[in-house]
């Protein structure tokens, strides 16, 4: 690796005061673990790092009484996973934690880190997404709010500004939502997913009052599908629905080629994984 | 500060220091500079395991951990199993098992299931693999290693 | 023939020698060794596929501060005038010269104390080359259009290469014929002939320990610390190189984290002692895992296979025809296009076969040898035809190969006649095993299951040679010196059995010193599955010639004979105190017939034949193609096992890296440039991947020529991975894949083109 500057700032404040909006290769460092590939393959040779990991207050998970999450940034992945609020008030995370990367990585990375990353394979953010999240951001120029799917903008592109950093993740109650995630892995068991798709479902049983449908790995970012949820709303799980889900989200979605498989196979593995993310939510199935 | 700095930390209990640039990952300086080859860069990519080290009693991939960042921080490596011509229990198991063939990754599996254990004494199949799913074996000696957790488990239970 | 009754050491499954040194991770690999005063290489490498160097511009390297130096081919020649290395053809120079064959080529040498400041340096140095048309499909090479050497160079050392001395205008470095009967005849009267394609893709070792070499120059000697299958080999090439004898080349091998294959011959032994010649320093160069996947390959294969049968359902004739992928240098390749390719008609009793295999050179990173050595490539194919023509005839798989089967006593398309080989023992465990006999469910639903079996042949390579001694010292411990490699197979342990047993010994109480060329003799290599016939021999003879001796101190010093006086007793006897060695010394190599050039038949192919096979279950999701395999069976002959334990553990890891090539491995190429060279987008099974039953059985047999009866077992469970489970697939949903790998993919598209609803592409 090339050598760079490392500075460690205390506060929030002055991370954010470090960050050179004009230089690319100043950027922050949290858990380090997607930086350290990027760094070692030398696609990225920083300059300069900030590293975050003694930032005071935005470590740690609360929950209200309703059963609101709110994550700070620098949280481990694993700590979320072992979280029991998390476990009363979004399962399905821990869930998709015990096959997310691996439990080194999961030490090590933040939930931050992951959601600013703006990779799509990642199986974090279209449940965030699905799960209707929120992150706080702070920048020079003050703070705001900003759904998930608003983050993620493009091919590992999100709406941060260089001066920006996110501060945490709000997951609001998910009172009777029922939620699932598929990784769908095309080699090894253990992979980046060749597609993901995530569904919260809110409804009684079989019948679906509305749905957020999400779909990642095999598209630039991860996206919402507005005319399987259009679909969904007001429909009763069936046969005959899930098929008319699957064709719509086959039609709707940018699918990329790659070594995990080819635009065309995915777009099939989407119109079959739907239907099934969408049974498996309802039925409260282990995903 | 691309300079070299100082760092300070526990080194299987003795305190130690080193001089470190920031770009330099751990396990260089537990190779280059304490003679520690029990964790090894091999993928260069956390997926492997076989630079697996404890940094504060939880499992890190050493090559993705910049030396700076164990400052302060308790780095436990393999060596620090057993004691003066004990092996540890696990490392027990897995020679009774015959779980490693060529040894590479054995180091890292190893830690890994100390760790397991501790969090999860009696783990079932699925959790075994769940959590050893991240350490890859080129030799393929999975069901055997899957054997040796079992076996240290059995072991632990009987004392 | 049954076994004799064998005292204490053979057949004990004893934990491995370096168990404890494995567990505390204080085995020693080269890759994390350390010289004083030790200057690290990175290296430059090229980034087409064929290309003249027309400059290359070292000038901003050199001025990075503290970079020791730079240097190119031109450098190296000043050192060494004819750089070319290989073992079957001198073809491979240790930094490219006048041109470049492949992406990834090494070009320059950066040295420095501080690998990153190499890396940095190595970021500054730019080459241009004339780019020249390239060829990367076997069949593309065969058709000699686009030429990837303009002369092929035979390493003389090997007689069968002479007559390619010289030889202009072709990619073909090797073509390998075997006529036995005539084909085309039998063809021609054949009630039924069946011709099909199969394909093979380029994988390769990925050994966790990447390659490894540090060499340690000085005028009078050098020495060269390195991960290396074979270091007789290498103090020999080195040797040659530098016109030295071999006594001033020392190689010395520790553990290696990994082999398979791919550590042999030369990889960067070279390089590093001509850097260290140059730099007049110890120099390592140690390679990252991307760089790995530029070293060396498993050969991809165009394997097109035709056989006739008669309307009783034997087979009378088969042709095979093998196209080798074998990349921009040789390696062992021609090895692999010969010493398989003669076993390309499999383990089948046919009158009539033609085999021609073809080593071909293109501009892709060398392939060499990777366990099986290619006989997984030939497998995959006949497994699958056979299977084929059993289904198109209406008959039981099972049954089909049964009534074609080679057994002992008949001749091999070799002419060899075949003996202590238990085909048929382990096709019938094998169909034991997965309940042939009995109905199998197939799923009603949108989850189809199925069943298939393969088996496979393999003649050890020969003749080689191995050399052993033991060394009994004055206290009556025993060491053993032998060069065999152990690389996770347990060899060492093996050897110590096998001293045990003749010596009255405890297996764990000898100890086998580390691999040293000053010390250990010669060893042909350790590949093939060839070292524990080989080397079991010569570590045998070597401790017999020691008991002898033994015998005959107890004569001299006045001991009646079996007295059973221990040894240290004996020794103090004749030295008068604790003093003295015996040694023995083993030498063993077979005895072989060349293979006639025009048509392949000897009398005396090989000294040992290896047999194995898999039966697999599987489990496919027809809505996706993804697959599982349920259950997977391997079963071999391995004559009479040393150790079972360790054998069981090496049918189970061989037969999971097979899954992984069967399944999704493969390297992706774009225009010669690999564009998966990482663990994160080449994929290796991972422990999620293990069937959930898995089975492994070593038949009882006995090698009558074999070392206490035993023989090699490395190797074996590779044979039958993929074609059994391609085999189960046809049976599951009825579609037939003739390419590897068996992808989710593969299979979808495989089910939709028989629903006549192929699936395009965007």
């Amino acid at each position: 690796m090339t050598p760079f500057e490392l500075i460690e700032p205390a506060t929030l404040k002055d991370a954010i005061a470090a960050i050179d909006p004009d230089d690319p290769s100043v950027r922050p460092i949290a858990g380090g673990t997607a930086l350290m590939l990027m760094m070692k393959a030398g696609v990225f040779q920083p300059r300069r790092l900030i590293s975050l990991r003694k930032l005071d207050g935005i470590a740690g998970i609360a929950a209200t009484p309703s059963g609101e999450l709110t994550i700070g940034a620098l949280t481990p992945l694993s700590m979320i996973e072992h979280s029991p609020e998390v476990a009363r008030h979004s399962p399905v995370i821990p869930r998709i934690m015990v096959r997310l990367s691996n439990v080194r990585v999961r030490n090590v990375a933040t939930i931050g880190g992951a959601l600013a990353h703006g990779d799509p394979h990642m199986d974090l953010p279209p449940v965030a997404i699905a799960l209707g999240a929120r992150v706080h951001i702070v920048g020079s120029q003050g703070e705001r709010e900003l759904a998930v799917e608003d983050l993620l903008t493009g091919y590992y592109e999100t709406a941060l500004k260089p001066n920006e950093l996110i501060a945490s993740l709000h997951i609001p109650a998910q009172g009777k939502t029922r939620a699932a995630y598929f990784k769908v892995t095309a080699g090894a068991a253990d992979d980046w997913p060749a597609l993901g798709v995530a569904v919260a479902i809110e409804g009684d049983g079989e019948a679906i009052k509305s749905a957020r449908v999400v779909v990642s790995a095999a598209t630039p970012k991860a996206t919402r599908l507005a005319s399987v949820e259009k679909l969904l709303a007001g429909a009763t799980i069936d046969d005959k629905t899930l098929k008319a889900a699957g064709d719509a989200a086959a039609k709707e979605a940018e699918i990329l080629s790659d070594v995990r498989g080819s635009a065309a196979y995915k777009r099939e593995l989407l119109r079959v994984y739907v239907g099934r993310a969408v049974r498996a939510a309802a039925n409260g199935d282990e995903r | 500060m691309t300079a070299a700095r100082t760092i300070n930390f526990t080194l299987n209990g003795r305190a130690v220091s080193a001089e470190v640039k920031p770009h330099h990952n751990l396990i260089e300086v537990l190779q280059g500079q304490f003679a520690l080859t029990g964790a090894r860069e091999s993928c260069g990519q956390g997926l492997c395991g076989c630079c697996t080290v404890l940094l504060d009693g939880k499992p890190v991939s050493g090559c993705l951990t910049l030396a700076v960042f164990v400052e302060g921080a308790e780095i436990t490596t393999i060596e620090n199993l057993g004691g003066s011509g004990d092996l540890d229990p696990v490392q027990q198991a897995f020679i009774e098992a015959g779980a490693f063939q060529c040894g590479y990754c054995t180091p890292g599996f190893i830690l890994m299931t100390k760790t397991l254990l501790a969090r999860q004494p009696q783990p079932s199949d699925d959790e075994i693999k769940d959590y050893l799913s991240g350490n890859l074996c080129r030799c393929a000696a999975y069901p055997e290693i899957v054997n040796a957790v079992k076996l240290a488990a059995r072991k632990n239970k009987t004392g | 023939m049954t076994a004799p009754v064998t005292g204490k050491q053979i057949g004990r499954s004893l934990p491995r020698l370096e168990a404890r040194a494995k567990v505390s991770g204080r085995a020693e690999y080269t890759h994390i060794l350390r010289l004083p005063g030790m200057l690290t290489c990175k290296i430059f490498r090229s980034t087409v596929p064929h290309g003249r160097i027309k400059s290359i511009d070292i000038a901003a390297a050199r001025k990075v501060p503290r970079v020791y130096a730079v240097y190119t081919g031109d450098d190296i020649r000043k050192v060494i005038p004819d750089p070319y290395y290989g073992p079957a053809f001198h073809d491979q120079p240790i930094l490219a010269l006048n041109k470049v064959h492949y992406v990834g080529e090494p070009v320059a040498a950066v040295l420095a104390e501080d690998p990153h400041i190499a890396d940095q340096a190595v970021q500054l140095i730019a080459a241009e080359y004339e780019e020249l048309p390239a060829v990367f499909d076997e069949l593309e090479a065969a058709d000699n259009k686009v030429l990837v050497h303009q002369e092929l160079k035979p390493a003389t050392t090997f007689a069968d290469l002479k007559h390619l001395k010289g030889v202009k205008g072709t990619n073909c470095a090797l073509d390998f014929k075997l006529r036995r009967g005539d084909a085309d005849k039998a063809f021609a009267s054949a009630a039924h002939v069946f011709e099909h394609t199969f394909k093979t893709q380029r994988v390769l070792h990925l050994a966790f320990e990447p390659f490894a070499s540090i060499a340690d120059y000085k005028d009078d000697g050098v020495t060269i610390y390195t991960a290396s299958q074979s270091p007789s080999f290498v103090r020999t090439e080195i040797a040659r190189l530098l016109g030295w004898p071999e006594n001033r080349v020392r190689v010395k091998v520790p553990f290696l984290g990994g082999g398979y294959g791919g550590k042999l011959y030369i990889k960067l032994e070279a390089m590093a002692v001509a850097l260290s010649m140059l730099a007049r320093r110890p120099v390592k160069v140690a390679l990252t895992m991307d760089e790995v996947f530029y070293t060396i390959t498993k050969h991809p294969s165009t394997f097109r296979i035709k056989t006739g049968v008669d309307k009783n359902g034997k087979i009378v004739a088969r042709k095979c025809d093998v196209w080798w992928n074998g990349g921009a240098y040789a390696d062992v390749g021609p090895r692999v296009t010969q010493k398989s390719g003669f076993t390309a008609s499999g383990p089948y009793d046919i009158d009539n076969v033609a085999i021609d295999s073809y080593a071909l050179y293109t501009n892709l990173p060398p392939a060499g040898a990777l366990r099986g050595f290619g006989i997984p490539q030939l497998v995959w194919a006949y497994e699958s035809h056979t299977d084929m023509i059993a289904r198109a005839l209406g008959r039981d798989p099972l049954d089909f190969r049964k009534q074609n089967l080679l057994r002992d006593g008949r001749p091999h398309a070799t002419g060899t006649i075949l003996k202590d080989v238990a085909i048929e023992k382990v096709l019938d465990t094998i169909a034991e095993r997965l309940d042939w006999e009995r109905p199998f469910d197939r799923g009603s639903g949108t989850v189809k299951r199925g069943r298939g079996l393969a088996v496979g042949l393999k003649a050890v390579i020969s003749p080689t040679t191995s050399v052993a001694i033991v060394n009994v010292a004055g206290d009556g411990s025993c060491t053993v010196y032998c060069s065999t490699i152990d690389m996770g197979q347990g060899s060492d342990t093996a050897m110590a059995q096998i001293v045990g047993e003749v010596l009255n010994m405890a297996a764990e109480t000898i100890r086998i010193v580390p691999r040293d060329t000053d010390v250990t003799p010669y060893d042909m290599g350790t590949l093939g599955s060839r070292s524990l016939f080989h080397m079991g021999h010569a570590v045998r003879l070597a401790a017999e010639e020691a008991k002898a001796k033994i015998a005959q101190l107890a004569r001299e010093v006045g001991e009646p004979e079996g007295s059973n006086i221990p040894l240290a007793e004996l020794f103090a006897k004749k030295f008068g105190m604790q003093a003295g060695n015996i040694v023995g010394t083993g030498t063993y190599k077979p005895d072989y017939v060349p293979p006639d050039p025009a048509t392949g038949q000897t009398s005396n192919a090989t000294p040992f034949w290896m047999v194995a096979g898999s039966g697999v279950e599987v489990e496919i999701d027809t809505e996706t193609g993804q697959l599982r395999v349920t259950r997977l069976v391997n079963v071999a002959d391995v004559g009479r096992p040393i150790n079972p334990k360790i054998v069981e553990t090496q049918l189970s890891g061989a037969s999971l890296m097979q899954l992984g090539f069967t399944l999704f491995e493969k390297m992706h190429f774009d225009g010669g440039q690999v564009t998966n060279a990482s663990l994160a987008d080449y994929k290796i099974p991972g422990i999620h991947d293990v069937p959930a039953v898995m089975e492994n059985e070593a038949v009882e047999a006995y090698q009558s020529n074999g070392p206490f009866g035993a023989k090699g077992v490395g190797e074996l469970a590779t044979f039958g991975v993929s074609p059994a489970i391609a085999n189960a697939i046809e049976d599951a949903v009825g579609v037939r894949l003739t390419e590897l790998p068996l992808t989710a993919e593969a299979v979808f598209r495989a089910l939709r083109a028989k629903d006549n609803r192929p699936l395009g592409d965007e």
